[in-house]
């Protein structure tokens, strides 16, 4: 069990308001972790430091000994779309480009041959069973159908982290249930570790383990336990 | 009087004996409290006492004998007004976990209701966990499934409930203090 | 990311972004035939300024192309007016710029580093640019051929008879698509797309009125012009390189600080309409102002400039007129000693010369104006339909359309108003800055009646007498009609463009709106 992230003491801001205070997390290679909290309590803030799209204040982020946080830009880009997958609430995918050129998109940037990239995004669009969708756009699909294309183009890369911030947020229960289901099943296969962003227990229970967090700290006595005094925590157990 | 009427339930599709009827009652809910040979006999024999269901036949290859049974008209008219009966939402507040937390609360204080709380979420989650994983197996049946929702959707209510009342606690503890 | 990708990518997008991109060519084009127009009128054979007749091109009919030492203004005019067609350029590329920032976002989010999502967008600005260059050069090419037979008197109404050289021609066509994908570039610099939209990073501090100094340099520059060259004279120096430096210097500073002030001037405008505004379109206006007063210094530049430069052709035509007036009564004068009839007018060629010339300014400044109009229609449907979202959920609020369509009003007009007052104040001040006055007469004219005898020196106390004439000055004066006129115009043309703006109010305050994610 060999540790493949590492959050040491990341501090971020909004402004004035802050968003995480301190928070040490490690995610061990193939895991599924779920961070879970109230709404405000920094959990997507955490996702983002973590991947490397937002720069935290102070802390770092270690992703396999490399220092994500004091790369530049354009190197957590590259490092975003070829070691680390994102999938968010509403799929982000591009609205004027079809199914198959959503998923072929992070290897067409990263340079794949435009006939290479395709056939990667055709057999991941197959394995989500939306094949028959390659040649739609975004806005003619249900969201259902959408996430699991974002999900395709989230490991059309083959990541080895897959990020994923409230990923059936928008979704009915089943139409989530089915994303959730191919999202573990994809990930545990090919050992692709998840960091799993969601404010709900039915979601968080997909993960092998949950972390909670509250006021941008991690709650260390477990769940969503509001912060109170140590001596009181001390006094209770007498 | 729910376990005569799923019993009359899985008699509806053709005449079963009674050890076929706990086979089928094990298989179609799967993680219900499991039910007994003895209560099973004991219901049916009641049943036909009522008129609900009477005797199909005997027959015995090799074993002991092995009663089965078939749905009478009066049973079918019971199964059908319970199945359009509706059940009354949650008449009487009985929950172990609550009144657990109440009585918690007056007799050890808030420390003490704190600390079972967090607990109990811990044990909650985990069994969510355990939950989800026999759902998501490729082999789960429909049955599982269904039950799994079942359960996962009562433990979400009360993880949400639980949660609340620890922040409701914490509140209360300041108000006290402060 | 290969060449294809990048295309396809550049490509990807909905009417609005053909639009835009169609918008862009026709400005390219236009921007390329007008710099070529400059570089044809340039390439007329010709002596230098001072050639006398030998430079001269008698087969055209405008006098403008015939004279050598008028060329480089025409040239230069003609590259002025390619700002407010470059300014049309920048509006429209505004066009649709929410749904392309979202769409640059999801790229970024695919994985997109910042310079592949630029390059994205310069590509489609480059690409539809140079489609537009090259669109202009055969309009060019083929019109030079179908205006290029001389007309009735034998002469050509249009230089068709000569091409720039073949470097000037690719330096043109490359130089717009080059320009224009380096201005795009730069626009997008304060924008970065991180991957949750765009983040536009908002200047937060209010505008200081530190652009007054600009205006002021400016108009120092052209009012230090005389003194400089007298002092020049006195000491024998060279002042002529000085002029067009001082004057193209100046003008420029004054034009940069009115833009530029702008901003201040919105935020003033803004809080001074807080502060008396008592009715909910007024108030609103007044907060957006105060909240972002350069989205009208960028939407008003290319106005403006037109503005000033029309009040200043207005202050030299005021000029032009009292010089030939002053020179009209040395002649009065004259005619008056002389005892003969005074013919009025004997100059009047060269003086519908000097006025054609300046009229031809005021087509230009004319057609500037209606295509910085342009520009603001396009800046202010887009302004509102990217606020779509607000203006939408106030209708679903219950605030009437009127109340939105009166603050959009008072929040173009009320900077407007006072920006036009501005520019006009220092198109003249420019020009004040030179003269304030026309002198004439004041010298003594040597009179010799005597014919032959006028030669010679000995006998010239007999023959010669010395005519006094006294000097004539008249006030040069300001002038309120045309500046008024000029004002009022480009005044209409903004409640116009701001008037058919407003249409896109309705269809975007629909509250499906507020539905879409």
């Amino acid at each position: 069990m060999t540790s493949v992230l590492t959050v040491r003491g990341v501090v971020k801001s909004y402004g004035p308001t802050p968003a995480l205070r301190g928070v040490t997390l490690d995610v061990t290679e193939g895991e599924i972790v779920a961070v879970t909290g109230p709404s405000g309590c920094g959990k997507s803030t955490l996702l983002h430091c973590a991947s490397g799209i937002l720069r935290p204040d102070a802390g770092e982020v270690v992703y396999r000994g490399t220092r994500v946080d004091t790369l530049s830009e354009t190197r957590r880009s590259r490092l975003r779309r070829t070691e680390f997958g994102v999938l968010f609430q509403f799929g982000h995918l591009v609205a004027e480009l079809s199914a198959i050129e959503n998923v072929a998109l992070p290897l067409l940037l990263a340079g794949t041959g435009r006939r290479e990239a395709r056939t990667a995004a055709l057999s991941w669009l197959d394995r989500l069973g939306v094949a028959d969708l390659a040649d739609v756009l975004p806005g003619e699909m249900s969201g259902g159908q959408q996430q699991r294309c974002a999900l395709a183009r989230a490991l059309v890369t083959e990541p080895r982290v897959l990020f994923a911030d409230e990923p059936t947020g928008a979704l009915d229960t089943l139409s989530g249930e089915q994303v959730l289901g191919y999202l573990t099943r994809l990930a545990r296969t090919q050992r692709t570790t998840v960091v799993l962003v969601t404010h709900d227990a039915r979601v968080a229970g997909y993960a092998d383990r949950e972390v909670v967090l509250r006021d941008g700290e991690v709650d260390e006595s477990g769940l969503g336990l509001a912060r109170v005094p140590a001596t009181d925590a001390g006094r209770g157990e007498r | 009087m729910s376990t005569g009427h799923i019993l009359l339930g899985l008699l509806a599709a053709g005449p079963v004996h009674g050890y076929e009827l706990k086979r089928a009652y094990d298989q179609r809910l799967p993680h219900a409290k499991p039910l007994a040979f003895g209560q099973v006999y004991a219901t049916l024999s009641r049943l036909e006492r009522d008129g609900l269901v009477a005797f199909a036949g005997q027959d015995r290859d090799g074993g002991p004998d092995r009663t089965s049974f078939r749905l009478t008209d009066r049973g079918r008219a019971a199964l059908d007004a319970w199945l359009g009966e509706v059940e009354p939402p949650a008449p009487h507040v009985t929950s172990v976990l609550l009144a657990k937390v109440v009585i918690a609360l007056l007799a050890a204080g808030v420390d003490r209701a704190r600390n079972y709380l967090v607990a109990q979420q811990r044990a909650h989650s985990a069994r969510l966990r355990e939950l989800t994983t026999i759902k998501t197996d490729p082999g789960a049946t429909l049955g599982d499934v269904i039950a799994a929702d079942y359960a996962i959707a009562h433990l979400d209510a009360d993880l949400r409930w639980l949660r609340t009342t620890v922040d409701r606690v914490v509140d209360l503890h300041r108000e006290v203090r402060s | 990311m290969s060449p294809l990708t990048l295309y396809r990518l550049a490509r990807a997008g909905t009417r609005t972004d053909t639009l835009r991109m169609t918008m862009t060519a026709v400005s390219a084009t236009l921007a390329t035939l007008t710099l070529l127009a400059a570089a044809t009128v340039l390439a007329i054979p010709g002596g230098s300024p001072g050639d006398g007749s030998q430079g001269w091109s008698p087969q055209y009919r405008n006098p403008l192309l015939v004279e050598p030492g008028l060329r480089p203004g025409v040239a230069l005019a003609l590259v002025l007016l390619t700002v407010p067609v470059l300014a049309l350029a920048g509006q429209c590329g505004r066009l649709g710029a929410p749904a392309r920032d979202r769409r640059l976002a999801a790229l970024r989010l695919a994985g997109a580093t910042p310079g592949q999502a630029v390059a994205v967008a310069t590509a489609e600005t480059g690409g539809a640019s140079a489609l537009g260059a090259v669109l202009g050069l055969a309009a060019y090419l083929v019109g030079r051929v179908l205006a290029g037979h001389p007309g009735a008197d034998g002469k050509l109404a249009l230089p068709t008879d000569v091409l720039p050289a073949p470097w000037a021609l690719v330096a043109i066509c490359l130089g717009v698509p080059l320009l224009a994908s380096a201005a795009a570039a730069l626009l997008l610099r304060r924008v970065a797309w991180t991957p949750f939209g765009v983040v536009r990073r908002v200047r937060r501090r209010p505008p200081r009125p530190w652009p007054g100094m600009l205006i002021a340099l400016g108009v120092a520059a052209f009012a230090g012009l005389t003194p400089l060259l007298r002092f020049a004279n006195r000491h024998h120096l060279d002042g002529t390189k000085l002029i067009p430096t001082m004057l193209f210097g100046g003008g420029l500073l004054a034009s940069l600080g009115v833009v530029v002030g702008t901003g201040w001037l919105s935020h003033a405008a803004g809080r001074l309409l807080h502060r008396g505004a008592r009715r909910p379109a007024a108030l609103l206006a007044a907060r957006r102002l105060v909240a972002d007063p350069w989205s009208n210094s960028r939407t008003l530049a290319a106005l403006l400039t037109a503005v000033i430069f029309g009040s200043g052709a207005a202050a030299v035509r005021a000029w032009f007129a009292t010089e030939f007036a002053v020179r009209d009564d040395v002649a009065r004068w004259r005619a008056a000693q002389a005892g003969q009839p005074f013919v009025a007018g004997a100059g009047a060629a060269s003086d519908d010369f000097y006025f054609r010339s300046l009229d031809l300014v005021d087509t230009a400044v004319a057609a500037a104006i209606a295509i910085a109009a342009a520009g603001m229609l396009v800046a202010i449907a887009e302004g509102v339909v990217s606020r779509r979202r607000a203006y939408a959920a106030l209708v679903a609020t219950g605030i009437p359309r009127g109340v939105l369509a009166r603050s959009i009003l008072w929040q173009t007009l009320a900077p407007t108003a006072i920006a036009l007052l501005v520019a006009l104040g220092v198109g003249v001040a420019l020009v004040r800055g030179i003269v304030t006055e026309s002198r004439a007469g004041g010298y003594d004219e040597r009179i010799c009646t005597a014919g032959a005898a006028c030669g010679d020196p000995s006998r010239a106390a007999d023959v010669v007498t010395i005519l006094h004439v006294p000097e004539f000055v008249r006030a040069v004066p300001v002038p309120v009609t045309d500046l008024a006129l000029l004002g009022v115009g480009a005044l209409a043309a903004v409640v116009l463009v701001t008037g058919v703006g407003l249409l896109v109010l309705r269809s975007s305050t629909a509250v499906e709106e507020l539905r879409s994610a």
